[in-house]
């Protein structure tokens, strides 16, 4: 008789935290689905799903390798855990003698369960300089939201638990449908569409609701703070924004009234490339139906005026009312277990810490207890050695940075280099030792939503393959081996510590699998009350909502929002632009990757095999380019090849790009990959956010033309785009 | 009795978890689809992209019942068409008979594992003994009938009780699936299709699909008030940690 069981755990496939149900048969995963029970209502993704593959995957990294060849020639020695995480240690304690703490870095993926490791480890060890991807995704709105309302989390109320929802939601540059990015959550947000009045959706392509929405704004990428403050200025000029909010509750409204004034409607709709009549209606509909959400997608956080962009965007919440009311934005109220995160805020960032963090003097927001990875890989390859050891858990750098070139060149220069990962992918070919990492099928550990009104447990349900471990026992490993006073027996201990302020220990919270805050449990208008402020208001310096902000003046930035052209664009580089006359954009979601993973899933694989750009038909009619045609993207500094999808919902001027992509599959010399359609080829990081230091990589310029068949015959990868049938993994 | 579904295209996101669900149900050979998505792109201002999810229609006239040589496909009394695989002589008159090209023909070579080259992983072997494929056979969606029929054995209603329901409907994140009794007047579907002007596909071909669609614009909702179980987000106030807060809300219930 076999064995069966059902064991409830969470998703980690994206940003969600979706809930599953796992059943195991005899050892073996038998099937996964939704668990009805959870949050999200037993719905779960593609991705989601298709983490089945990742059990037995043949491409896992299963055992600890010391790296015996050149960089990136892909020669490997298997070593034991003992000798990898003592030659580590030793690394890390040889650097931080000789050079400082603050020359061992360590960095991460999109922040995932592992984050409140990293940053406990990185203090831990007395040093700051944790790169991290925040700065282009999520960061500047959290820390945004932070400067202007005093309180730094602020998501879509789309539960309806304050009674309503909204009535008018704004989709910026995300497509939350389809990707449950930063635990807004597809399932939460599609539900309440069914209770919307109006749906505008701000973005460059169409995605699945534009032509369905109330509005679809085709903006030209780049250019929302242009239409944030042309809204705003409409607003104001036609007397509809909220006065009892804004008089009570707001500071600097008239300042703003004047940098708006600076944003007429046809001015704003000659720079965004958006008519005029729809603006106008967007902003109408925005201020008078309300309560209203805008959700802010990360595209917005990869431009050089980032910092702006989404300042404008709080603003026009601001001015609108929209604020810690029920159906609107809001900040929630945490769940008994309290801040998670409190793991590593437990360990304060030192004055010496600060000093030492990279690009910490210019890039004041974003390098407040992160460091700006650019600025890294300039001083790299400049020769210097800013860091020394570089411990890198799950992200792909070389992928997601701009000017990929360099990152590899830079990162050569390090003295040492580490990769915790689950597969072998462009970072672990360039590092010196490699971890095996396990999946969340195959391991205990808490996740923490980023809006926090819950926590959830993953639970082991399958060993993971060979020796591969948690990230957290692989942080808590070196950690013991080189500051023991701040690291824990065991994992068990670690996760009874981060939950100790329920109180609730490890083994009774994995059976309760959720600690959450729900429906009338949640605080509305807290401005209104002592919660933040004795007497009501907002925790800032002024006490109100800052729609000028005078944090920001005494850091020596322009208090009130402003646009700026794009570094490349074809007004601010009309030179350029005549090599170059398509306006590149590389952000969008795909509903089967998220960010540079999955590609080594094949059911996923199976749904978009190669990276596809999509042009409209029109300019592919004008440049000989037909569906499915393998086309060069180029740029000035370097071309990728991608495959064209003829696509009428994209601007004839405007092509976008898939982002962050590598072959898994393609050989260890070339860091698998990674130079042949990486969107990050081509970008760059000479104009970066003065706060946050985002360099422009969803705002570009590039021009397309067709592949010759006989450079798809190149042997550097035409194992990748002319395949044999049955011997290749992707052949079917 | 007629089981059928009705698919919203205002809802679809082109996610395409419906078709991972459904191999995850089905054990699927790679390259074996049983639900698909068609892409529909336009330069009509308003039209610009739709996602139509097609599976097989179960249709009431079905023409595969009535080409089949070997009598392996069949229409039970609920209205699902189904191949007996092990009936199945592999002669593909129905996938030509077959107006919606919804069925595929599982060839030795539509089945190179999941990782050609290497070991099967465990679920593909386990997946074999759950739910073997036939090779040289016709397969289709079968609306998840064993999860129907061991659903209705237990009392459970198809489209409402999960367990009964198919895994596609389940997993849908924008609940764009909807299935039940189409013959019931009272069932979801039947409201839905009597409601919002359902079509099915291609009625010219004249087979009547229990495969529905219906189609419109999101928002003009006539009202943004939560119902009650949304404010008080009972399904799951029972993972609130505040239980005495649970307990004065379900107290006053």
């Amino acid at each position: 008789m076999a064995e069966k069981k059902i064991i409830k755990t969470t998703c980690k496939s994206c940003h969600g935290g979706c809930g599953v149900l796992v059943e195991v048969t005899d050892g073996v995963i038998t099937h996964i689905e939704g668990n009805p029970e959870s949050a999200t209502r037993g719905t779960m993704c593609a991705k989601g799903l298709s983490s089945i593959q990742h059990i037995d995957n043949p491409y896992r990294i299963t055992h600890p390798y010391k790296r015996t060849g050149e960089k990136g020639e892909g020669k490997w020695k298997q070593i034991s855990w003992d000798e990898a995480l003592d030659t580590i240690a030793a690394k890390i304690k040889e650097a931080s003698e000789k050079y400082g703490p603050w020359t061992v870095a360590t960095s991460q993926g999109t922040g995932r369960g592992y984050n409140r490791y990293v940053h406990r480890f990185s203090r831990s060890m007395g040093s700051a300089n944790v790169i991290s991807p925040g700065y282009i995704c999520h960061s500047p709105r959290i820390g945004l939201y932070g400067l202007i309302t005093g309180y730094g989390r602020l998501y879509c109320d789309y539960h309806g638990w304050g009674g309503v929802f909204p009535k008018t939601q704004i989709s910026w540059a995300k497509q939350l449908e389809i990707s449950s990015a930063d635990s807004e959550m597809a399932y939460w947000y599609t539900k309440s569409l069914d209770y919307c009045k109006n749906l505008i959706i701000v973005d460059p392509r169409a995605t699945a609701f534009t032509s369905r929405a109330t509005l679809w704004l085709q903006i030209r990428p780049g250019t929302d703070a242009a239409l944030a403050l042309g809204m705003i200025n409409i607003i104001i000029q036609e007397g509809l924004w909220d006065k009892e909010f804004v008089e009570n509750w707001t500071y600097g409204f008239e300042e703003l009234k004047n940098r708006a004034a600076e944003y007429p409607v046809d001015k704003v709709s000659e720079i965004t490339w958006i008519p005029k009549e729809k603006i106008i209606q967007a902003a109408r509909l925005f201020a008078q139906d309300t309560p209203g959400v805008i959700q802010i997608g990360s595209s917005l956080e990869r431009q050089a005026n980032c910092g702006q962009t989404i300042r404008a965007i709080i603003n026009l919440l601001g001015i609108t009312g929209n604020i810690e009311r029920p159906g609107s934005m809001i900040s929630w109220v945490l769940p008994e277990t309290g801040l998670i995160e409190d793991v590593f805020n437990e360990i304060p960032l030192t004055d010496e810490m600060r000093s030492h963090i990279y690009g910490g003097d210019k890039f004041k927001m974003g390098a407040a207890r992160t460091c700006n990875p650019d600025t890294i890989i300039r001083e790299l390859n400049k020769g210097e050695k800013p860091i020394r050891v570089w411990i890198s858990v799950g992200g792909q750098q070389i992928v997601h940075l701009a000017s990929t070139q360099q990152v590899v060149e830079g990162l050569k220069n390090l003295d040492f280099l580490v990769q915790v990962d689950q597969f072998w992918g462009p970072m672990a070919e360039m590092a010196d030792i490699v971890l095996p990492s396990a999946h969340w099928l195959e391991l205990d550990d808490i996740y923490d939503m980023h809006p926090r009104f819950m926590i959830e447990a993953h639970n082991k349900c399958v060993e993971p393959p060979g020796e591969a471990m948690s990230d957290a026992w692989i942080f808590n490993e070196i950690g013991r081996r080189v500051v023991p006073e701040y690291w824990f027996k065991d994992v068990e201990t670690l996760l009874d510590h981060e939950l100790r302020k329920a109180p609730i220990t490890w083994k009774k919270f994995s059976e309760r699998t959720v600690s959450g805050c729900f429906g009338p449990d949640q605080k509305y208008y807290k401005y209104k009350t002592d919660y933040w402020r004795k007497g009501g208001g907002f925790p800032t310096p002024t006490g109100k909502m800052e729609l000028y902000s005078t944090v920001l003046e005494n850091l020596g930035y322009d208090p009130l929002p402003f646009f700026k052209e794009p570094g490349e664009s074809p007004y601010s580089t009309p030179e350029l632009a005549k090599e170059y006359p398509l306006v590149l954009t590389t952000g969008f979601r795909s509903p089967f990757y998220f960010l540079a993973q999955y590609r080594n899933i094949p059911w996923l694989r199976t749904f978009m095999e190669y990276p596809t750009m999509q042009i409209n038909p029109k300019t592919a009619k004008e440049l000989g380019i037909e569906d499915g045609d393998f086309v060069w993207l180029e740029s000035p500094r370097g071309k990728i090849i991608q495959k064209a999808r003829l696509f009428p919902g994209i601007d004839p001027r405007v092509v976008a790009a898939t982002a962050n992509w590598f072959y898994p599959e393609a050989p260890a010399q070339g860091y698998r990959g990674v130079f042949i359609s990486n969107p990050n080829i081509l970008t760059n990081a000479n104009y970066q956010d003065p706060m946050y230091g985002s360099p422009d990589l969803t705002c570009l310029i590039c021009k397309v033309y067709k592949c010759k068949p006989e450079e798809l015959k190149d042997p550097k990868y035409s194992d990748i785009f002319i395949k044999e049938h049955g011997g290749k993994p992707w052949a079917w | 009795m007629r089981w059928g579904m009705v698919i919203n295209l205002k809802k679809c996101t082109r996610c395409h978890a419906c078709i991972a669900a459904c191999r995850i149900e089905h054990f699927l050979p790679m390259g074996m689809n049983w639900p698909r998505l068609i892409a529909w792109e336009t330069d009509v201002p308003g039209e610009e992209l739709t996602t139509i999810p097609v599976r097989c229609n179960q249709c009431k006239d079905a023409p595969c019942v009535e080409v089949c040589p070997a009598e392996a496909t069949k229409k039970r009394e609920d209205g699902i068409v189904y191949v007996d695989n092990d009936i199945c002589v592999g002669c593909r008159y129905c996938i030509i008979a077959c107006p919606y090209q919804n069925r595929t023909f599982l060839s030795r070579d539509k089945d190179p594992g999941y990782f050609p080259g290497y070991e099967r992983t465990r679920f593909e072997k386990a997946g074999r003994k759950i739910y073997p494929h036939v090779v040289g056979t016709t397969e289709k969606c079968d609306f998840c009938m064993e999860r129907i029929d061991a659903g209705l054995a237990k009392g459970l209603v198809p489209g409402k009780d999960r367990e009964a329901t198919p895994a596609c409907v389940n997993t849908c994140q924008s609940r764009a699936l909807t299935f039940g009794d189409l013959d019931d007047p009272e069932s979801e579907v039947s409201k839905l299709i009597k409601e919002q002007n359902a079509f099915q596909l291609h009625p010219e071909y004249g087979t009547d699909p229990a495969v529905y669609y219906i189609d419109g614009k999101i928002g003009n909702a006539p009202s943004n008030i939560a119902p009650r179980e949304e404010q008080t987000a009972s399904h799951i106030q029972h993972l609130s940690t505040m239980e005495e807060r649970a307990k004065q809300i379900f107290g006053k219930k």
